[in-house]
């Protein structure tokens, strides 16, 4: 799997992205040249030699404050996409085979989050639960999990309706041991792939809510946080933005690369006859696409 | 699936009785959507506002606290919280509560003792009007793009929109907010940086402080919409029954917009339904980049000062917006491709 991963471009790219800021996450606030919380006088500096992406308002050296900032900033979105596994996928398997009082329950409270703005919600609650990380995480990997409810539960309905499982039900087997011989097989890749989205989805809200001061507070650094204070200094500092918003960027995209490149791999869905040239390079030999259809 | 009633028996004879059989059995569909989308919402609704009024009793705030300050009597605590009714049972403060809310009140302030429901209805003006924009551009951008990449699949006009859909989604809205206000705003100086001017006071300038916020919450949906729709008419391309209606030799346009636009644009329309509540939740950094005073501004306000029925208030309006959202998007989707009712 890993390996059919790493020989596309997509799941190449992805993996080195996503280990580069793997590597920052872990060692970054190691590395930091400079206190990153140490005020001095040189406010608003320009990239030199010394401060290599300049100073803030306050002085700070923004390199140290990046890089001490990549773990909070990378820790929240793992932290979101875990919680939003365990809450979805568990009631998504159950679902299924708890019986209907069970699954309308389930479905409804699916429905409910998925109908919640959650970036309104996020704030709201952890702002009211107190202002901490913990919280903040909590809350949005609930209000995301709906995701993992309904890809876990529509994988295992397929499964539990195919004919091999039928043909295991009639020859005995109990419904614990089809769920760990079948359905996990199914279920696994789809969980894949929306882990790997839900991951930058979770990323874009963790340094959204980071960004308003949620969650982690001020003076700790965090990407999002750095966006929101060169906000005031754009007029004097226009370049400031460039460093927090690429890694953000590129943080989210290794995580969708790492999505399309799981579910080529699984061959889920028609995703794989879309694009002709990825199928073909995975051997899944794509019907030509017929082009004469053009307006 | 298509109406029947082209194939009715002859005694159906003029194509006035034709006609109205379809309206008929269009309006009946509508209104079977809007009736399960209806049996739908009650419960969610119930679910969504007994969790949003635990709030107060899970995060144990008190008016006291914002009004009398760290330092207040348990005796001062307790006459406030009585005067706020916070010391009768649970749901009987949650039943008082749900009806005042039927009846679109959503209570006072405990900051300034203001009613909420005016509070947010002034927000609301500011951010709805950004966000039909917001979703306009969305649309308008989304369904463009995502047709001319599926009309020219595989070609370079293709890839560079699936490239530019690409950045497009992983953009946060706060940077694209920061970038338009950089080059539009300090550099151009096109475009205000923020503020809000009233539609009375003109619509050049109304619009003028509208366009950016509206753009830079548009990104997401734009990249939605448009690869939803790219996938959804490539597949329906690929489908036999265009296949034969080629054969058949009916025109490409005909083709297009009576069997793929049809059967393809279905997932763009669903994606479309779950953007609003994330243009709704963008609105909260997006009115804090550009100084607007809506309803994300409201919210992020109220919850950092401890307002709990502002909270209480906004989480509300929220639920009933993205729901009346969601429900007009099935009706449209029930009209445009029926299968999809089948699922819900």
């Amino acid at each position: 799997m890993v390996r059919r991963i790493l020989s596309l471009r997509a799941g190449r790219l992805a993996a080195g992205i996503l280990s580069a800021i793997a590597l920052l996450a872990i060692f970054g606030p190691l590395l930091a040249p400079d206190n990153p919380l140490g005020s001095s006088s040189k406010t608003l500096a320009g990239p030199s030699g010394q401060h290599w992406l300049g100073t803030d308002y306050l002085g700070r050296d923004v390199f140290s404050r990046l890089l001490d900032g990549s773990r909070d900033s990378v820790v929240g979105a793992v932290e979101v996409a875990l919680v939003a596994l365990v809450v979805g996928v568990i009631p998504g398997l159950l679902s299924v085979y708890l019986g209907r009082v069970f699954e309308w329950t389930s479905l409804r409270l699916a429905d409910t989050l998925i109908s919640l703005p959650f970036l309104v919600f996020a704030v709201a609650v952890t702002a009211l639960l107190g202002n901490g990380i913990t919280q903040a995480m909590l809350v949005v990997g609930v209000l995301v999990s709906p995701v993992f409810f309904r890809v876990s539960r529509a994988a295992t309905l397929a499964v539990a309706r195919s004919q091999y499982v039928e043909v295991a039900l009639i020859s005995g087997a109990s419904v614990n041991w089809i769920v760990r011989r079948h359905v996990w097989v199914k279920v696994l890749p789809a969980v894949a792939v929306a882990l790997a989205q839900t991951m930058g989805v979770g990323f874009i809200v963790v340094s959204s809510l980071s960004f308003l001061g949620i969650g982690v507070q001020p003076p700790a650094p965090t990407w999002g946080g750095l966006l929101a204070s060169d906000l005031n200094y754009l007029h004097y500092q226009p370049w400031a933005p460039v460093a927090p918003s690429v890694l953000i960027m590129a943080t989210v995209w290794g995580c969708n690369l790492l999505a399309d490149a799981i579910r080529d791999v699984s061959g889920e869905t028609g995703r794989a006859l879309i694009n002709t040239r990825k199928a073909q390079a995975n051997g899944l030999g794509a019907k030509r696409i017929p082009v004469e259809g053009r307006v | 699936m298509v109406s029947t009633a082209a194939y009715a028996p002859q005694f159906v004879s003029s194509r006035h009785a034709i006609a109205a059989i379809r309206v008929r059995r269009a309006a009946g569909r509508t209104l079977i959507t809007v009736a399960r989308s209806i049996g739908i919402f009650v419960p969610v609704f119930i679910v969504a506002t007994f969790v949003t009024f635990a709030l107060r009793a899970v995060s144990g705030l008190s008016p006291a606290r914002i009004q009398l300050g760290e330092e207040a009597t348990p005796a001062a605590v307790h006459r406030i919280e009585g005067t706020w009714g916070l010391n009768r049972p649970f749901l009987a403060q949650y039943w008082s509560w749900f009806t005042n809310i039927l009846h679109g009140n959503l209570g006072r302030s405990w900051s300034n003792g203001v009613n909420v429901s005016q509070l947010i209805g002034d927000g609301l003006t500011v951010s709805l009007s950004v966000a039909t924009l917001a979703l306009v551009i969305g649309i308008v951008f989304g369904f463009g793009l995502g047709t001319l990449a599926a009309l020219r699949r595989t070609t370079w006009i293709d890839r560079v929109i699936t490239a530019v859909l690409t950045v497009f989604a992983v953009t946060p809205p706060f940077v694209v907010g920061i970038v338009l206000v950089e080059v539009f705003a300090v550099s151009l100086r096109w475009f205000p940086s923020g503020g809000f001017v009233p539609f009375g006071a003109g619509a050049g300038p109304w619009f003028e402080h509208l366009l950016l916020p509206a753009l830079a919450l548009s990104f997401d949906t734009v990249a939605v919409v448009a690869r939803q729709l790219r996938a959804g008419l490539i597949g329906a391309y690929q489908e036999n029954y265009v296949t034969g209606a080629v054969v058949r030799g009916l025109s490409p346009r005909r083709i297009f917009f009576r069997h793929v636009l049809r059967n393809g644009a279905g997932p763009a329309l669903a994606a479309l339904g779950l953007q609003f509540p994330a243009l709704i939740g963008g609105s909260v950094v997006t009115e804090w980049i550009f100084g607007l005073q809506g309803f994300g501004r409201f919210a992020n306000d109220a919850a950092q000062a401890g307002d709990v029925p502002s909270v209480q208030g906004v989480l509300v309006v929220s639920i009933v917006l993205v729901v009346t959202f969601n429900l007009i998007v099935n009706v449209v989707l029930g009209r445009v491709t029926p299968a999809s009712q089948r699922g819900v």
